[in-house]
């Protein structure tokens, strides 16, 4: 399971996610989960299981890969772990700490 | 600590500016006295922030981290803050409303993982954020980066 974050420099905003991302992960209980940061122009559909972005690059990350996930804020932990519970639970991961 | 990552003279707090260019110009000034970046620095910020989607460098919560690709003119790696009295619109955009701007300066994708840590953890905390926001001055935005 790998999941990642996009922004147009692929190191602020992303970077940003991408370490809330492994605060919620590591909340939520779940390990060996992979995560890394990237710019958008870089994301392919084989670059991992999921994508989050930002709301202001949703139009750009549509149909970039299979599993897409848009956040209003990229610093609303509550949201973003709610967000990171369902991706995982969409990939088969189990989520201990619900 | 994210204080040990800002500028000398890298903490501002002003009433309000004309619009979201002045805040860049403002924001970018400590780090360009520093000589931490370049003109061509401040000129890539906003040419990002005016493109379309610019505005993804609002993280939420009336913060916004402008930065541009190393290769438009960081130096150092480096960092700087503006609060404002009264919020402006990021990129003239009113559902983009902004009274913090950090002004991140990273000399490449990774190198800055500590300084990322600091903040991101400063601003996923409610209390510490709310605190930065009600900063009424220098003093008290630097208490509220501690």
């Amino acid at each position: 399971m790998k999941i990642i974050t996009a922004c147009s420099t692929g190191l602020g905003s992303s970077f940003m996610t991408q370490l809330n991302i492994e605060k919620a992960l590591k909340n939520l209980g779940v390990d060996g989960v992979e995560t890394d940061h990237m710019d958008i122009a870089s994301v392919g559909p084989t670059s991992a299981d999921v994508l989050f972005v930002g709301r202001d690059i949703a139009e750009a990350a549509t149909g970039l890969m299979g599993d897409v996930v848009v956040l209003d804020s990229l610093i609303d932990m509550e949201n973003i772990t709610k967000q990171v519970a369902a991706a995982l639970e969409r990939h088969g991961v189990e989520v201990p700490n619900k | 600590m994210l204080s040990s990552y800002l500028q000398s003279g890298g903490v501002l707090v002003i009433d309000k500016v004309a619009d979201w260019r002045e805040a860049v110009d403002v924001v970018t000034r400590p780090l360009l006295d520093a000589d931490t970046i370049t003109d061509g620095y401040v000129e890539a910020i906003k040419t990002s922030i005016s493109s379309p989607g610019g505005t993804y460098i609002d993280l939420g919560g009336g913060v916004a981290l402008a930065h541009a690709r190393p290769e438009t003119g960081v130096k150092t790696t480096s960092l700087s803050v503006l609060h404002v009295g009264e919020p402006f619109a990021l990129a003239d955009d009113a559902s983009h409303p902004i009274s913090t701007m950090f002004c991140l300066a990273a000399e490449d994708a990774n190198a800055h993982i500590d300084l990322m840590q600091a903040l991101a953890s400063l601003l996923t905390d409610a209390d510490r954020l709310a605190a930065v926001n009600a900063a009424g001055s220098v003093a008290e935005l630097t208490a509220a980066l501690a």
